[in-house]
């Protein structure tokens, strides 16, 4: 109607829980692009880096009050308040990667168990939409390649949310450091070892500068989306449209991101080694032994929580069938790829 | 009226009000939820639970419960309590407490005297020899406390009369303690250091790593000024007779050395060196700090329980002094920012079309004047902020510039009015030392400071070496 | 009013002196924390966590403390050139439009906010070890409280302030070293048993008013 037409656009102040330079702001800005193309113009976004009204960890107490009206973030920066949020991408891998998991979200069972975690459990006055399913995160940076679970025994490492947990469990001493520190610490022995995220963002971290072992694949992240924020009010204000904007731009954002994702993540990991001299490996199958027995410490004190074994339930039960499919159906690729790049895989 | 303008105007009231003598903390405090309200004025959110309690036909007791409510239903309130959340668990702030505890235990210690006692003999062979051990002693013991008026005032009881008793001239006396007194809140471990971090959002490591050089080159100028003038005019500084100063053996005055000079250095550099060559945080250094100072004290039998108590509660009370600023600080800048007077401003500084190094030495006449009026806490607090985004326009580096602020405002405690080491030793001092005096004693070093200033802009090497050295370009 | 001023002033005092000795905590177990991770590689969990939550509670508690001591920076040097008259009369304006707004705003936004946390009973991302911050973050309502009452004292100052032409002071109370050195213009204080250490004698350094006092350094 053109009653709507001639209204001003609403403008959505959207923060996120990362660095200005960081390459998940360029993510951000593709889920900007998305609605304001769609909408017509009738949402605007501004778009805020960490800390530009309040920091990473505080986007969710701030989108509830309606500080910000959006968020770009994950869940685990805020499982302090519930640990069931690390269990929306940081939880314990039964199989699936973070696609299955996004899946398990959207078709699973995940998206009313999210919604009973922040409506009904926390009470929370917000949505949360979940897209891009993150690669595994690395192990990490490692000053030595280390492949057997004596290798890390006593190594001092940095990581954060249940990964923590998991990382104790094997036998490491896990040290919280606020992301600026991670880089000369690491340098002067408080730490010997960290992970972050990805070649992408670890590359303009300078992690390159202070290790050069970098061990990719890893159980400790393996699952991870990103979680976008809407303040209840702001978005139950709109109009219907709109608001189907907001939802579905995430799933076409992730596309985009995933699309991203793997030219930056892939030619910054081989700027990685070449240009730097970082040597890439494999987390030993000895280690990834190691984390599951760590995980499954872990988890029966999670099952503690009667929402918690819930959603473990559901998830396991989701894996257990899809990844079944997933497993049995998919082309071994590492041999096409041995096939027509020979010797370039040391697997 | 743009928004932008009513945020400028928020700045002019604000420095106002601080005119007005008010508690500064509680006026950024006052301004930032008062303009905020303003800034975040949401006419829907406000009746938004209202309208709903008349739609859904509420009883008369909760439409006006929320129609109450309305007003107080401003986003303000809740960035407010999150910008407090964010100062209180602000683990570069974390240090602070402990620094000023290992300083107010140090300063109690009992060993600034025999540390002035020691130098003096060490360097009586020196032209004015008094004025040398109490610029070292200065130097030393502010950089272990931090705390400006306690070394100024100290100095003033133990060095003073024994330079006028030696026919010191008055101002060539005051001035060095007044100079060497504020050392202390350039050369690490410093609290300006760490408050600037905290406001410029760089490592406190690096701040450290930097700041380190141009102290030292400070004190060294100093040194030079105090020594050249005692050789050109000897009349200032008489040298002392034997009977004076008596005689002792080097392995007397090496003893000396090992029980005054040798354990204040150790601790300076044990914490100095955990912080530089990264075994430990600020915070964890400045914890090691404390707890080595009290060591030091029982040591000089000097860890009463009374003094361990004056420690704890001054320690709280000038935290408190310094945080509640950031408390303040935190939601002023961002409503400023949000109603976009820091736009405002960046567009007319870039407008002006000025070189990199007018606006550098515009920058430092600013910092300079306010520190006639203001406190290094306020100015660092309230208007490094409003710098730190003009800086990457003109190319300047943050680091840079926080050293030299720290530099700068070395003049805010000698220059009048508000010249608080001038007034610190005046108290102090017996009564044919005039005020003028030891301002005109004062001069000389700020001088020597702008000069120190334009060194470290010739040769910038002495702020980066040592942070590249130890942390990488 | 007198009466109530006293009150206030202990109070805050009480609690910012209590929450005063965090600082010693913090040493300890910083301290603690960094012996460990050097010496026996394994860093404790808490001690991160601890040594902020000691330093925001400490600051907090003390900032009624340091208002009913005259402690929190001001811009004064006009204000100092004022009679006390005119400056608790100023004062008064200043505290109804300035201070109370921001501080009734701490506590019932700080209490929207603690309460929350409570709700979940949150506990800090930063470690495993799952250490509660809900209590940390009450600690905002409880410093808005003290200022709250301090508040009412200080107004109560200068309305007596306005009647009498003078201000009420705090009660005796631990100052700054200069500010004790400049009242007494000795060094006594720092007297103590320190003589650990001889120093030669003819050391004196004479002092302004007691040349012949025995000096620590100059002991046997
Ligand atoms: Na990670
Ligand atoms: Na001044």
């Amino acid at each position: 109607a053109p009653a709507v037409l001639a209204q001003a656009p609403v403008t959505i102040k959207m923060q996120t829980s990362w660095p200005a330079s960081d390459i998940w702001m360029d993510f951000a800005r593709q889920y900007i692009e998305r609605v304001e193309k769609m909408s017509g113009g009738r949402i605007k976004f501004e778009l805020l880096p960490a800390g530009a009204v309040v920091g990473a960890f505080q986007v969710l107490d701030a989108v509830n009050d309606g500080v910000i009206d959006a968020a770009h973030t994950v869940p685990v920066y805020w499982y302090g308040k519930h640990k069931a949020a690390s269990l929306f991408g940081t939880g314990p891998v039964f199989g699936g990667s973070a696609t299955t998991m996004l899946a398990w979200f959207h078709q699973g069972g995940g998206k009313d168990l999210y919604r009973e975690l922040t409506q009904e459990i926390m009470g929370l006055n917000l949505y949360g939409f979940y897209g891009f399913p993150m690669p595994a995160q690395p192990f990490g940076w490692f000053k030595n390649p280390v492949g057997t679970v004596g290798d890390i025994n006593g190594l001092k490492y940095r990581t954060v949310g249940l990964a923590a947990d998991l990382m104790q469990h094997m036998g490491m001493s896990v040290a919280q450091l606020p992301g600026g520190e991670i880089v000369p610490a690491m340098e002067r022995g408080v730490i010997d070892a960290f992970e972050f995220n990805n070649p992408s963002s670890d590359i303009r971290f300078g992690s390159q500068d202070v290790a050069k072992n970098y061990i990719l694949s890893s159980y400790h992240q393996a699952s991870e989306s990103f979680e976008f924020l809407f303040n209840k009010d702001v978005f139950d204000d709109l109009p219907e449209d709109l608001q189907a904007i907001l939802e579905y731009s995430v799933e076409a954002a992730s596309t985009a991101n995933t699309a991203l994702a793997m030219d930056h993540y892939s030619s910054d990991l081989a700027k990685l080694q070449n240009d730097h001299g970082v040597t890439v490996h494999r987390t030993s199958e000895e280690i990834l032994a190691a984390q599951l027995e760590a995980w499954d410490k872990i988890i029966p004190t999670l099952e503690a929580d009667p929402f918690m074994k819930r959603v473990l339930d559901s998830q396991r039960e989701w894996v257990e069938r899809v990844v079944f499919y997933e497993l049995m159906n998919s082309a071994d690729l590492a041999l096409a790829y041995e096939h027509y790049f020979p010797g370039k895989l040391k697997l | 009226m743009t928004d932008a303008h009513i945020a400028v105007g928020m700045l002019l009231i604000l420095i106002l009000a601080i005119f007005l003598g008010f508690p500064v903390a509680f006026t950024l405090m006052a301004l930032g939820v008062g303009f905020g309200y303003y800034a975040y004025y949401d006419i829907g959110r406000m009746w938004r639970a209202y309208n709903r309690a008349v739609e859904s036909g509420a009883d008369t007791y909760t439409q006006l419960e929320s129609w109450i409510g309305g007003f107080f239903n401003n986003r303000i309130f809740d960035l407010f309590v999150n910008q407090t959340y964010s100062v209180i668990q602000n683990d570069v702030l974390t240090a602070i407490p402990l620094f000023l505890f290992m300083g107010y235990i140090v300063e109690r210690s009992n060993i600034v005297d025999r540390l002035f006692s020691t130098l003096y003999i060490a360097t009586r062979r020196l032209p004015g020899s008094m004025a040398v051990a109490a610029l070292v002693t200065c130097t030393l013991f502010a950089t272990a406390t931090g705390i400006v008026g306690a070394v100024v005032t100290l100095m003033g009881l133990l060095a003073l009369p024994a330079m006028l008793k030696a026919k010191y001239d008055v101002r060539y006396a005051t001035g060095v303690i007044c100079a060497g007194g504020t050392l202390g809140i350039l050369i690490p471990p410093s609290i300006l250091l760490i408050v600037y971090a905290a406001t410029s959002g760089i490592s406190v490591v690096r701040m450290y790593a930097a700041a380190l050089l141009p102290g030292l080159l400070l004190a060294g100028l100093y040194f030079v000024y105090v020594v050249s003038r005692a050789v050109l005019q000897p009349r200032l500084a008489p040298r002392p007779t034997k009977e004076d100063v008596g005689d002792y053996s080097t392995l007397q005055i090496t003893w000396m050395m090992i029980t005054s000079f040798v354990p204040l250095a150790f601790l300076i550099l044990a914490v100095l060196g955990a912080i530089l060559f990264g075994f430990a945080t600020p915070s964890e250094a400045a914890a090691i700090g404390a707890l080595g100072g009290l060591l030091l004290a029982l040591a000089y039998r000097a860890l009463t329980w009374q003094r361990l108590k004056e420690s704890v509660y001054l320690t709280a009370r000038t935290s408190a002094m310094v945080c509640w600023l950031f408390v303040g600080s935190a939601t002023f800048a961002s409503v400023f920012a949000y109603l976009g007077g820091q736009q405002l401003i960046s567009d007319f500084v870039t407008g002006l079309d000025m070189s990199p190094l007018m606006f550098l030495i515009m920058a430092q006449i600013i910092i300079f004047i306010l520190g006639w009026p203001l406190e290094w806490t306020e100015i660092i607090v309230i208007f490094i902020p409003i710098f730190m985004p003009l800086l990457p326009h003109f190319g300047i580096d943050p680091l840079f510039f926080g050293i030299l602020v720290a530099v700068n405002l070395q003049t805010a405690f000698l220059s009048p009015p508000m010249a608080m080491s001038a007034y610190y030793l005046k108290g102090i001092s017996p009564p044919y030392v005039k005020l003028t005096d030891i301002f005109l004693g004062m001069m000389p070093y700020m001088a020597i400071v702008i000069l120190c200033m334009v060194i470290m802009y010739v040769f910038p090497g002495i702020v980066f070496w040592l942070p590249n050295a130890v942390y990488g370009g | 009013m007198l009466r109530y001023i006293s009150f206030a002033d202990d109070l805050s005092a009480w609690f910012g002196k209590v929450f005063a000795w965090g600082v010693m905590i913090m040493t300890l177990g910083v301290s603690y924390e960094v012996v460990v991770r050097y010496f026996f590689r394994a860093p404790t969990s808490w001690a991160f966590d601890l040594s902020y939550m000691l330093y925001g509670t400490l600051f907090m508690m003390a900032g009624a403390y340091t208002l009913s001591r005259d402690g929190h920076v001001r811009g004064d040097f006009i204000y100092r050139l004022w009679k006390p008259r005119t400056q608790a009369w100023l004062e008064l304006v200043l505290y109804l439009i300035f201070f109370f707004p921001g501080v009734t705003a701490l506590i019932f936004s700080g209490w929207k906010y603690a309460e929350r946390s409570w709700r979940y009973m949150e506990v800090s991302s930063n470690s495993p070890a799952g250490v509660p911050i809900f209590q940390f973050k009450t600690v905002i309502v409880a410093a808005g409280i003290l200022l709250f009452l301090q508040g009412v004292a200080q107004v109560f100052r200068c309305i007596v302030c306005i009647r009498t032409g003078e201000w009420v002071k705090a009660a005796e109370d631990v100052e700054e070293l200069d500010k004790v050195l400049l009242e007494t213009k000795s060094l006594d204080v720092l007297k103590s048993g320190s003589e650990a250490i001889d120093l030669p004698p003819g050391l004196v350094q004479p002092h302004e008013g007691r040349p012949d006092e025995k000096r620590d350094g100059d002991s046997r």
